[in-house]
């Protein structure tokens, strides 16, 4: 059993520095995380670990917990329609209206590397090599960034999402059962560590950004916060990919809603 | 859906076939390449195949070589095996296998490869 005044540290310190927000009737959620806590910093229970936090906690410490808060779930070609939308409708737009620019994709929150390696894959398969793009992925979680950049997937990740003639062509068996993405899809990608919620965004300008299934865990203040900058990192005319079923309702930003290829995507006003 | 299962193991056909009716298919099971093409001559009206690699009689590689030739179905087919090797993947493949499922597997995954394959 978990003092609530407990959850109630926890909640305010993760919803602080990440913004992911625990309400009260939630708070069972966290309680794997505190244990997590408990057993990695080798603390008799939550008070102890409450109190280790409170008063001389590392950096390791608190990444370790927004490590553990940041919802990793994800897999190969998540959704499926947005990727088809990218190579069928995006890109070539974006062709026509930068005639031989290299375009600019962020995966904002990019977990372990699903989503931008799902994106390199489509965009190999539809364009070949015949368009020039440059692809950013961060996202909060150390732990997360870490396996993405190595890009070793187990069986069962490389078997949720992804067609098997994808998986032949792109990754290589390695021991014990696992597949390595191949240089010519994992060298494409550049990763980095990067928190939404931070204020200090960045100065590059994007074609394309994808956050998806990200700001469902923000209160709708944060929501439209993030939805505000993230506009302000596109270019015009660029596009703002978003999980499906995720809007801007309410969030006041000014992007128009287009639907491409059955998915409904955002896009900056053109010049 | 009407899914036939080839595969010689019993625990295989007992995990897939509550994996599968448990969100409404319907599962037939053969035991081998053999059976299968015996059971589907008869009637081959299924709407995907969930096909080993290593049985006695008649193998799935057998099977799907058997199938290319004969034209016995027209429905997808998946082989579902231990063999995880790239080469065999591809040789599979190449015989007429739209999807792969590697053992072992979970039922989400076993559930998006025939939605995947029966959606195209």
């Amino acid at each position: 059993m978990i003092d609530k005044y407990i959850y109630d540290y926890f909640a305010k310190f993760v919803f602080e520095k990440t913004g992911i927000f625990y309400p009260e009737k939630d708070y069972y959620r966290l309680d794997s995380r505190i244990n997590k806590l408990i057993s990695e910093y080798q603390c008799k229970d939550a008070k102890e670990v409450y109190d280790k936090f409170q008063t001389h906690r590392s950096t390791d410490m608190e990444q370790f917990l927004i490590n553990i808060c940041t919802n990793n779930e994800t897999y190969f070609f998540r959704d499926d329609k947005p990727f088809k939308a990218l190579t069928e409708d995006i890109l070539p737009n974006l062709q026509k209206q930068y005639p031989g620019a290299s375009l600019s994709i962020w995966s904002c929150a990019s977990s372990t590397g699903q989503e931008p390696l799902s994106v390199i894959m489509s965009i190999l398969e539809k364009f070949n090599s015949t368009i020039r793009f440059s692809f950013d992925a961060t996202d909060i979680s150390t732990t997360a960034l870490a396996k993405a950049k190595k890009g070793k997937y187990t069986n069962l990740d490389v078997q949720r999402g992804l067609p098997i003639t994808l998986l032949v062509k792109y990754f290589e068996s390695v021991d014990g059962g696992d597949w390595q993405a191949k240089p010519e899809i994992l060298s494409k990608v550049k990763y980095s560590e990067f928190n939404l919620f931070s204020t200090n965004f960045p100065i590059n300008k994007y074609h394309v950004i994808f956050c998806r299934n990200v700001l469902i865990y923000q209160d709708s203040k944060n929501k439209a916060q993030i939805l505000e900058k993230l506009a302000k990192a596109l270019v015009p005319g660029g596009y703002l990919v978003m999980g499906a079923g995720e809007s801007l309702i309410g969030t006041g930003v000014n992007l128009e809603q287009v639907t491409l290829s059955g998915s409904m995507v955002f896009q900056s006003a053109l010049l | 859906m009407r899914v036939l299962l080839v595969d010689d193991s019993n625990s295989i056909a007992m995990v897939v076939g509550q994996m599968l009716t448990d969100v409404g298919h319907e599962v037939l099971r053969a035991k081998h390449g053999q059976e299968a093409v015996d059971m589907l001559t008869a009637d081959n009206k299924v709407d995907v195949i969930l096909l080993d690699w290593n049985m006695p009689e008649m193998d799935g590689l057998e099977f799907l070589k058997y199938n290319m030739e004969k034209k016995l179905v027209s429905c997808p087919i998946i082989m579902m095996t231990t063999e995880n090797k790239p080469e065999k993947i591809v040789m599979a493949l190449q015989n007429g296998a739209k999807e792969y499922i590697m053992k072992p597997f979970t039922q989400d995954i076993l559930v998006s490869k025939i939605n995947s394959v029966t959606a195209a």
